[in-house]
């Protein structure tokens, strides 16, 4: 405005504002604008609806009903809330230890340059992750079929019964947890080693002029330096098993008796019920829960440094 | 042993234990897949009666054909190219356009929207499920494409990374640019992108991989048969299969099952093994959110 009033002599001046100058003041804006537009429509808005949401009655349908925290205590006093917070608990025992240890051993081996096949290691390993989750779980349905599946024919080789993979509740969790662990081992091995890669090979050779054993370097060298790296793989992997949905949604169904009705599988259960007010609440629960976790992970790595 | 007394730079070749170790995991890990794909090539019936054999002679198309008449598998395919055309385009294109002002330019509230991109980074999928769901509805748009490109058409963690790695760029590239004449999107095309492409290869991959193997937010939001993603024909499939537990009918069902996945496997494994470096750059990076 300024600029349009502005003496003719001045001319070239608030040219040059209007010109590039400003333009390039302009351009951010300009270019975040898209994501903005997203963020606000898909993100923030329905954040705040999730929010009103769980503290109201609603079917989907009709007016909503204010139920204040009626929600949020009827699940936490609901058995099957915790139950599909258990399943959860189990399934990240199952998996997430299990997994640190491999993908260390893994990734140590990997790291060694002189390692034969190292390429094809690498490619391998990674194949898991790289396939769509489910049509990797439908060849689980197949694979574990307790009287035509492969594994159990495989097993039947050594004499053993026919076991109700996915049929019985002790074991329906633990195929599962395979089943994660078989598509995220590689993952972790990636992160792993690019974790490995900062470590300063000459520690090492100070190690081996001291005799010390290559256990031993594993124990006392390598996983201490790589604390932070597998910290990062174990809240990366919390979340992703407190989320897991599309293997029991498509391996399990939740069952055999509810024993693989994962936290956010529960979830799911609120859409399919059309009990919209539940379900918000009960993703804001399992959003703390997990928010939770990841913060007391990074707390316990801070407090060793 | 005596390999660690030399003063060797790297570390001693690998024993015949980490081998086998190894090799064992690898035939873990490759099995199913490896299993899937040759089993999907036998006679139904065998794939049940005997699925630890492999016979030459009765290679058959069968479960393929069979698939193709019984599954909606062409429409799923169609479905994921749309998405991933609109959606993968929006995400290669807005992302680091909104990066390139994260890290070359100073604006005002720019650390407060870096911090929804952060929030949105951490915030996990499934709390806003239900209310997108019901935004959808609201206008209009479940079982449509827009319900399946439009949320996340602009990644959150497309634009982290791509700030870090336009970052790297030198300030003088751009301004020597600017002294050329160059308008401020003419510098983002012709000078960043370019100096970026290794970058934008990754974040191209892992694009692919994340639109083309999306489950949850499609089956919540388009599972209708004509809108059904790649991903989700498939689940439906596997629910068929489970109610499906008899005799020769599974057998059948197997077979055309294992001939989907397989046909769902098959370009990502070809992708993969074509841009190994990408993917393997991609994925890491991917990781890297925290």
């Amino acid at each position: 405005m300024t600029a349009l009033a502005a003496p003719p002599a001045t001319r070239r001046a608030p040219r040059a504002g209007r010109g590039p100058r400003m333009r390039r003041r302009l351009a951010p804006y300009v270019f975040v604008l898209p994501f903005v537009a997203v963020f606000a429509a898909f993100s923030v808005y329905p954040l705040f609806f999730t929010a009103r949401l769980s503290f109201t009655d609603w079917r989907g349908t009709g007016a909503a009903t204010w139920v204040g925290w009626d929600n949020y205590t009827y699940l936490l006093t609901n058995p099957a809330f915790w139950s599909s917070l258990g399943n959860s608990a189990v399934l990240w025992l199952l998996i997430v230890p299990v997994q640190m240890v491999l993908g260390v051993l893994v990734a140590v081996l990997l790291d060694n340059a002189k390692l034969r096949l190292r390429g094809l290691y690498r490619v391998a390993f990674i194949v898991p992750f790289v396939t769509p989750l489910v049509a990797v779980a439908q060849i689980w349905v197949v694979l574990f079929d307790q009287r035509y599946g492969a594994v159990n024919a495989f097993l039947g080789l050594f004499g053993l019964p026919e076991t109700g993979w996915l049929t019985t509740s002790a074991w329906a969790k633990p195929t599962l947890a395979l089943l994660f662990l078989w598509k995220t081992t590689g993952f972790i091995v990636i992160i792993l080693l690019s974790g490995l890669q900062s470590i300063n090979a000459s520690i090492y050779e100070a190690a081996d002029l001291d005799g010390a054993s290559k256990g031993r370097q594993l124990w006392s060298i390598t996983v201490p330096l790589l604390r932070r790296t597998i910290g990062f793989a174990v809240v990366l992997q919390t979340l992703a098993v407190f989320q897991m949905f599309a293997e029991p949604f498509v391996v399990t169904q939740g069952g055999p008796y509810n024993s693989t009705t994962t936290a956010g599988y529960y979830l799911y259960n609120h859409i399919t019920r059309a009990d919209l007010g539940t379900g918000a609440a009960n993703s804001f629960l399992l959003v703390v829960l997990v928010m939770a976790l990841s913060l007391l992970f990074v707390r316990l790595l801070r407090a060793k440094d | 042993m005596a390999a660690t007394i030399q003063r060797a730079p790297e570390r001693t070749r690998p024993r015949i234990g980490s081998h086998l170790f190894l090799m064992l995991l690898l035939a873990a890990f490759l099995f199913p897949v490896a299993w899937a794909l040759l089993s999907s090539f036998k006679p139904a019936d065998d794939i049940v009666r005997s699925p630890l054999t492999f016979d030459l002679s009765a290679f058959t198309l069968d479960n393929y054909t069979a698939m193709f008449q019984d599954v909606p598998i062409g429409q799923g395919f169609v479905n994921t190219a749309v998405v991933l055309l609109f959606k993968g385009a929006a995400t290669m294109f807005l992302a680091p356009l909104a990066a390139f002002a994260f890290a070359k330019y100073q604006w005002i509230g720019k650390n407060l929207v870096f911090g929804a991109v952060l929030v949105t980074l951490m915030l996990p999928t499934i709390v806003l499920i239900i209310p997108l769901l019901l935004e959808m509805k609201e206008l209009g748009w479940v079982n449509t494409y827009q319900a399946l490109i439009l949320p996340g058409a602009v990644d959150a963690f497309a634009i982290f990374w791509m700030r870090q790695v336009i970052s790297a760029v030198p300030d003088e590239l751009l301004d020597a640019a600017r002294v050329d004449g160059c308008g401020e999107f003419a510098i983002f095309w012709r000078v960043v992108v370019p100096v970026i492409r290794p970058g934008l290869a990754g974040l191209g991959v892992l694009t692919v991989m994340n639109i083309y193997n999306d489950f949850v937010w499609p089956v919540v939001a388009a599972s209708s048969e004509r809108m059904a993603t790649l991903q989700v024909v498939l689940s439906t499939l596997a629910q068929n299969i489970t109610g499906n537990r008899i005799g020769a009918d599974y057998a059948t069902v197997t077979g055309e099952l294992l001939a989907a996945s397989s046909v769902a496997l098959v370009p990502l494994l070809v992708l993969f093994i074509l841009l190994q470096r990408h993917f393997i750059n991609g994925i890491l990076a991917g990781s890297v959110k925290g």
